[in-house]
């Protein structure tokens, strides 16, 4: 059968979708890599622009599904995601104002969504391998959906009575309503995923053994996370003095999820809460709702270090939660066996950590006393091995040690999330589990049957407008202090409107789309060089190109003898559009570059 | 203005105290130098201790600048009004203003000063706050206040109560709503407090302890007919004014050094000869915590002798000193022998 033509036999200018195509040159999946910050700093690989430009088409269920691709908890992250992608964004480099509220933004897709919106999954065939994963944290759930869709029967144990691992027991229902969280690790685990709670893998009376799951299924995931509180290193008397058991000392993970089993938590008049993580902040505010009269936070370093985000220190300041810098605690003062108060020395900044903190040195002699009724030690949290009853090789942090193919030093023993990684966030469990969840798929099947293209689709005109530069960040609209102090669940964070997420999603600079400049239509008129707002237009006389083959180094001229063409420098380009529009010869072009997976 | 060609550039954030005395020294010590001045304000350098005479009738802007546009010119100081800073780079030796403008330095005083902080816990009330840290904002406060009408101080640090005997002597009445920050940035013990009260109410300003009443719990914008503002308290009671304004200290303008490679803990970090962590920037005034060998930890120096010692000081040093900071005032808040409360901080030139 030949090609169907049109009616009239006339010729038909194909549209951009015809003329999309996909490529596996290492030139155009570097190009995304480096050009589009935001997807390139999540560790799930979240494909930002595209579901923030569907936001502006008010395609918030599909703007939703694109979330689901790379996250199957985009509710879940659009309220606790720790932002990488916002440090990254290009609108808070120098000079551009603020980050777009990339954020946000996720949570706009899953709360404007249709009710009864349709989900979209690619199911592969069943392959009849088992797989068992151990914790129903985000980086096992990931995994488990992510296995299933590839065919895998996949089982789940769970030690607590519910799905969800620390987003259900470690993460405050004011951040996180807990119906938001079951309804996407349902959609999640509903594709055949079989989910055992209370069932705790151990070789004492009760659990089940590991060696049973070896014999039963044909690959196992450990995604145990890290739930056991880091003791806080304390100096002279106190240094081997055991702190549990001291009335007033609480751990803060053990604090958060004791209250979230049920357990009545009772926090003291004036709360000292020693660390500088998510944790140390929600144990700050929980308290703040368990009626505490004085909330401080002692920090080490200084505000601007610590690894949570500025909306989530401002709300814990609103609460009432003081937060004090360059103090590292070195003893308490006791009185009989109740706690009155902390000893600390006084700090100075160092110099940079690996991984990015900043370094605390403490000033000898500087020591000060602080009182305080109740402790919360927030310093970190550790992996426990002690169910494994096997050796498994670990690493010199006590994390299990495993290879590029996600598998432990036991054949068909894989491990995923903080438990290999140890204590991180939830998107980079997220992004963990899908990818060992990959290399489990190529172990049982013997090959990889996915691989990473771009999508290169041609694109009219510019979809954006110089004005959009110039919006500021919205807000985040919060409930009133007396709602949500009155009950410790009220959700502080109300969610963007349609009207304030249409006004933040066109702030987005769209980084995904490439504007090039064909030189041999190009007559040097310096149009495009002229109406620039940033320098990004440049004469170039080269242009290096990075070991992965992408392109790298712009190779800068002024002399015009040197030239070799006008090059649009897409890390300092903001889409803009203003080149485009200037070109009198229409040499400048325009296309979307996705990354994307196909079938190998 | 004529600079030699390779005549250094020094540039100051800020042109309030510190920054204007440390301009003034930094010509005294490198004629040839260029020197510019960039500033939010729209106004040249006036002390902001000045303010409270809006309530005495004065309104005019001109009564209020400590020197005429003369006098940079004649000293060949570049003053850059209105203009906002976005970002410092360190490493580049490079201003960002927030017009997209970029100027290069070869040394850099920030003296960028404090805003009058407001709790996290008011800040939507914000709107419903007259703040009194500018001419402009002191002017507007003064519009919005009738005569002999009705302020709410909340927190009440030294330069309310400053405004308070203002107000209290040109026959307001002035209702303070304490709380931690009353006396800032004075330490004050809890043996003192009840005293130092006590001289506040003797001075005519009525005193109300917010923890009495549980803290506040709103602020409101009164109905036609009632008072302008209504602040109400968690335990029911409430207060009713013509303006609130809040006085809960000052908290350092660093927002735009995020970045900058300069270290920040709540000020710019700065070691005792007043230099930040970036070499060829200094800081002074009420933006930056000095090391202090004496308490072994950093801190802020308040007060106008101090911010203006630091200003001098950072000059002289980034003209080729390394001398040490020494405090200019003492720090003491006590009662006179009228039983009225003095402070330092209200020791004026």
């Amino acid at each position: 059968m030949g090609d169907i033509k049109p009616p009239s036999g006339a010729a038909e200018t194909p549209t951009a979708a015809q003329r999309e195509y996909l490529s596996d040159d290492p030139r155009d999946i570097g190009w995304v890599k480096q050009n589009v910050p935001c997807q390139t700093a999540c560790p799930a690989g979240t494909n930002v622009p595209v579901y923030i430009r569907e936001i502006i088409e008010r395609q918030f269920g599909r703007s939703y599904e694109t979330n689901r691709e790379a996250n199957v908890l985009p509710g879940v992250l659009g309220r606790i995601c720790s932002r990488p992608c916002e440090a990254q964004c290009r609108h808070g480099w120098p000079g551009n104002g603020e980050p777009v509220a990339i954020c946000h933004l996720k949570r706009v897709a899953s709360d404007l969504k249709d009710a009864g919106h349709r989900i979209t999954e690619r199911l592969y065939s069943p392959t009849g391998k088992r797989v068992a994963i151990v914790g129903a944290g985000p980086a096992g759930v990931a995994a488990a959906h992510d296995l299933s869709l590839l065919g895998h029967d996949v089982v789940i144990f769970e030690r607590e009575e519910r799905p969800g691992g620390m987003l259900r027991y470690g993460i405050p229902e004011f951040r996180l309503p807990r119906d938001t969280l079951d309804i996407e690790l349902h959609n999640a685990l509903r594709l055949g995923v079989q989910m055992r709670t209370g069932a705790e893998i151990g070789n004492g009376a009760g659990q089940i053994p590991m060696a049973k799951l070896e014999q039963e299924f044909d690959a196992l995931l450990l995604a145990t996370g890290c739930m056991a509180a880091s003791p806080l290193p304390l100096q002279g008397d106190w240094e081997k003095r055991a702190l549990r058991g001291l009335e007033g000392v609480e751990y803060g993970l053990d604090f958060l999820v004791q209250m979230h089993r049920g357990e009545k938590k009772v926090v003291g008049k004036r709360v000292a809460v020693v660390g500088a993580g998510f944790t140390a902040l929600d144990c700050a505010r929980v308290a703040a709702r368990l009626g505490a009269q004085e909330v401080t936070i002692h920090i080490r370093t200084a505000e601007e270090y610590i690894p949570v985000t500025q909306e989530e220190i401002f709300e814990a300041k609103r609460e009432g939660v003081r937060i004090k810098g360059l103090r590292t605690p070195v003893g308490l003062t006791v009185e009989g066996n109740r706690l009155t108060g902390i000893e600390f020395v006084q700090n100075r900044l160092g110099g940079w950590r690996a991984g990015g903190r900043r370094q605390a040195i403490p000033i000898e002699g500087s020591e000060f006393h602080e009182p305080c009724d109740t402790i919360i030690i927030a310093i970190g949290q550790q992996t426990v091995n002690d169910f494994l009853g096997t050796g498994l090789e670990l690493d010199r942090w006590g994390n299990v040690r495993v290879g590029e193919d996600g598998m432990t030093s036991h054949k068909g023993l894989f491990a995923a999330g903080d438990y290999v990684n140890g204590a991180s966030t939830v998107i980079q469990a997220v992004g963990h589990g899908r990818k060992v969840a990959r290399r489990i798929d190529a172990w049982l099947m013997g090959r990889e049957r996915r691989k990473q293209v771009v999508r290169i689709v041609p694109v009219e005109q510019p979809l954006r407008e110089r004005a959009f530069d110039f919006i500021p960040r919205q807000h985040m609209p919060t409930a009133q202090m007396a709602e949500r102090m009155k009950d410790g669940r009220h959700e502080v964070e109300l969610g963007l409107d349609e009207k304030l997420a249409f006004e933040e999603a066109k702030r987005c600079y769209l980084c995904n789309l490439r504007y090039e400049i064909d030189v041999d239509r190009c007559i040097f008129c310096r149009a495009c060089i002229e109406v620039a707002p940033r320098n990004c237009i440049k004469l170039v006389r080269g242009v290096e190109i990075n070991e992965d083959g992408a392109y790298g180094k712009l190779l800068e001229t002024k002399e015009w003898n040197q030239v070799g063409a006008i090059w649009i420098d897409n890390n300092e380009c903001i889409r803009c559009g203003q080149c485009f529009k200037a070109c009198p010869v229409q040499c400048i072009s325009i296309s979307r570059c996705e990354l994307t997976e196909v079938e190998i | 203005m004529a600079t030699a060609k390779n005549a250094r550039h020094h540039v100051v954030i800020g042109s309030g105290v510190a920054g204007s005395q440390a301009a003034e020294t930094l010509r005294e010590r490198e004629p040839d130098a260029r020197v510019t001045i960039l500033t939010l304000s729209s106004l040249l350098f006036y002390n902001r201790y000045d303010l409270p005479k809006v309530f005495r009738g004065h309104r005019d802007w001109r009564e209020f600048l400590a020197y005429p546009a003369e006098y940079y010119k004649d000293h060949r100081i570049e003053v850059r009004r209105c203009s906002r800073v976005a970002g410092v780079d360190g490493s580049r030796r490079a201003i960002a203003l927030e017009h997209k403008e970029e100027i290069r330095f070869d040394t850099l005083l920030v003296a960028s000063g404090g805003r009058g902080y407001i709790p996290e816990e008011l800040t939507e009330y914000r709107p419903l706050m007259h703040p009194f840290s500018s001419y402009t904002e002191a002017v507007t406060a003064a519009g919005v206040v009738p005569e002999r009408g009705h302020v709410i101080m909340l927190g009440g640090d030294m330069i309310g109560l400053d405004l308070a005997r203002t107000l209290v002597d040109t026959r307001h009445r002035v209702t303070l709503v304490a709380g931690q920050q009353t006396f800032w940035p004075h330490e004050v013990s809890e043996d003192e407090r009840p005293g130092l009260i006590a001289a506040l109410e003797k001075m005519g300003v009525e005193v109300v302890e917010a923890a009495d009443a549980g803290g506040i719990a709103s602020i409101e914008k009164g109905a036609r007919g009632l008072s302008a503002r209504r602040v109400l308290f968690r335990d029911g009671t409430e207060l009713y004014g013509d303006a609130v304004m809040p006085f809960f200290g000052l908290s350092p303008s660093v927002e735009f050094m995020l970045g900058s490679g300069v270290d920040i803990e709540r000020g710019l970090l700065v070691n005792p000869a007043l230099r930040t962590t970036s070499e060829g920037i200094y800081a002074a005034g009420d933006v930056c915590q000095i090391w202090s060998d004496a308490d072994k930890r950093y801190r802020f120096f308040y007060g106008w002798k101090n911010v203006r010692a630091m200003g001098d000081l950072a000059a002289r040093n980034i003209a080729g000193g390394a001398e040490p900071w020494v405090p200019a005032q003492d720090e003491k808040l006590h009662i006179g022998a009228d039983g009225k409360i003095q402070s330092p901080f209200w020791e004026y030139e």
